[in-house]
């Protein structure tokens, strides 16, 4: 019984989370094209609404093409990677108070280990398609996603000092259900940090480097097509979400919220993704690309020492007050 | 010349990254700014005269045929060589057509066969959607061309004193044209209404104005 609920649960996460990036690709292209003065997808449903449906079917539909000098197996495993790594780590995140597939004591821990298992994914689906515009794509996803991890741990680092835990729940407890409480205000600098680290580790703009369109054709996903080609895409947009949520629960307090809502409780959480996701597709519609050695040289000599910093003043924070 | 560099950025401005910030402010700033999208087949483009559309021929409202002579000068300017006229002498010297047709899907659409017409006999219409799945639909044969400027006619309401600005570029005299292009256009086309430079070239009140004095004026 208990397990039927929990997958009635699953399934209903995961609905709710697909549907969501459905609508996120909907609104992606209608909050950039009316940022570019255009209108965006208008023709398919009232204002273009039903467009994500339809782009879902034809992509169902659409044949699917496997390059023939392509590692097969390699290929075919390499988008399901990325996805089921991308939705196993939706289990840990805190949705309200209680609303938690898995309450477990490393949830944030547990997140970086599967964002970076999505990257073997990109990875192997560079190598496996066997074409250079999908290994370079590879390359650098590989060395980007290596650079970014470190300061994003690092800035995250400051929260768990503050918090004393790696619980995603406990860590908002701990930020009290003041606004002045959250860590957004001691931690600063990590959140500028994650903020960064957030944007590179989900390939957006300005660090979409691995799919950069006008250099690599689409990166590592040039040689997929229909179902397989979505998975990646579905892979990108749920990593947003995730990296979305992380940041509200580790820096804008999760769930709490001025006051509080009856009946559903997520309300100030999703309310936060949203935020986060505007801002994600805003940088999108505003900023060009970034040179690849000023990615490293950002990842490696701007980022890393500022999250080192963080750390330090925490400590030196937490040692004088107590 | 002269560079002009943009003042270097201060420490502060450097930490705040106000040229990305300055950039997210437009941004934000156009997304509630109206879209200037047309809503391409619901809403039409504006068409402008001169606009170099789809061929026609123009029917004469004497003959109820074509105005074509026979002439072969637009068969000869045309650069894509997509005109193709064969003609027969008839009983008093002149050319009857057999053949006048047009392949469209080669034309570059430059007008010259428009302009170089001595009768005014071929036109471009403002029209220009006619594409087709199959491209004998595209390629006008004489039955077709007529057809086309009987349905411009009737499709957007000029009758036969519709003229076409390059059968009759605006501010040539009218000694310069042939004669069946001596027709009655509006005023800012005429010689009078066009502004050379900033001063709207009068003519000489007593005196008609001649080849020679436009020449040099
Ligand atoms: S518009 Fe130019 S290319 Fe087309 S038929 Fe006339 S002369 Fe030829
Ligand atoms: S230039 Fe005019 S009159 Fe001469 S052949 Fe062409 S359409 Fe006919």
């Amino acid at each position: 019984m208990q397990i039927l609920i929990l997958l009635l649960q699953i399934a209903m996460v995961m609905a709710i989370v697909l549907l969501h990036v459905a609508y996120l690709t909907y609104f992606e292209r209608k909050i950039i094209g009316h940022m570019q003065v255009r209108m965006g997808p208008m023709r398919v449903g009232w204002h273009g609404l039903l467009q994500p449906i339809a782009d879902g079917i034809k992509s169902f539909f659409k044949e699917d093409i496997i390059p023939q000098q392509a590692d097969k197996p390699l290929f075919l495993a390499a988008p399901i990677i990325c996805l089921v790594t991308m939705l196993a780590a939706l289990a840990v995140l805190p949705f309200a108070e209680g609303w938690v597939l898995a309450d477990i004591n490393i949830g944030l821990l547990f997140i970086f280990a599967m964002s970076s298992l999505a990257s073997y994914g990109i990875i192997l689906a560079g190598w496996a398609s066997n074409s250079k515009y999908t290994f370079l794509g590879g390359m650098r996803s590989m060395a980007q996603v290596i650079s970014y991890e470190i300061p994003m741990g690092l800035s995250l680092v400051g929260v768990m000092m503050l918090s004393g835990s790696l619980n995603l729940s406990e860590i908002v407890a701990a930020q009290g259900t003041s606004i002045f409480s959250i860590y957004l205000f001691p931690q600063i600098i990590g959140f500028f940090v994650f903020f960064i680290a957030m944007l590179a580790e989900t390939n957006r703009v300005p660090f979409d480097l691995p799919e950069a369109e006008t250099e690599l054709v689409s990166g590592y996903i040039t040689e997929y097509s229909g179902m397989r080609y979505a998975m990646f895409f579905m892979a990108e947009y749920i990593g947003m979400m995730i990296l979305a949520s992380i940041g509200t629960v580790c820096f804008l307090g999760g769930w709490n919220g001025p006051f509080v809502i009856p009946f559903f409780p997520p309300f100030w959480f999703i309310l936060k993704v949203y935020g986060f996701l505007f801002v994600f597709i805003w940088i999108r519609a505003t900023l060009p690309r970034y040179r690849y050695d000023q990615l490293m040289a950002i990842g490696w000599k701007l980022l890393i020492p500022l999250a080192l910093l963080n750390i330090f003043l925490t400590g030196l924070f937490k040692a004088l007050v107590h | 010349m002269k560079v002009q560099y943009k003042a270097k950025r201060n420490l502060l401005q450097t930490i705040l990254q106000v040229e990305i910030l300055q950039g997210l402010a437009l941004t934000l700033r156009k997304l509630f700014s109206r879209p200037i999208t047309r809503q391409y087949p619901d809403e039409k483009p504006p068409m402008y005269a001169g606009f170099r559309g789809q061929h026609a021929l123009v029917r004469d409202p004497l003959t109820n045929a074509s105005k074509c002579i026979g002439c072969m000068r637009c068969a000869t300017v045309c650069p894509s060589r997509c005109i193709h006229i064969k003609t027969h002498p008839g009983d008093s010297g002149q050319r009857l057509i057999d053949q006048y047709a047009i392949d469209v899907l080669r034309c570059v659409f430059c007008g010259y066969c428009v302009e170089v017409c001595p009768v005014g006999a071929i036109t471009m219409t403002e029209v220009f959607e006619y594409a087709s799945y199959d491209r004998e639909a595209i390629y006008f044969d004489q039955e077709i061309l007529l057809a086309n400027w009987d349905r411009f006619l009737e499709q957007t309401g000029y009758d036969d004193t519709y003229v076409n600005p390059f059968w009759r570029p605006r501010g040539t005299l009218e000694s310069r044209l042939a004669a069946a292009m001596r027709r009655d256009v509006p005023a800012d086309w005429t010689i009078e209404g066009q502004f050379v430079g900033t001063k709207v070239r009068q003519p000489p009140a007593s005196k008609p104005i001649t080849d020679t004095e436009a020449a040099h004026a």
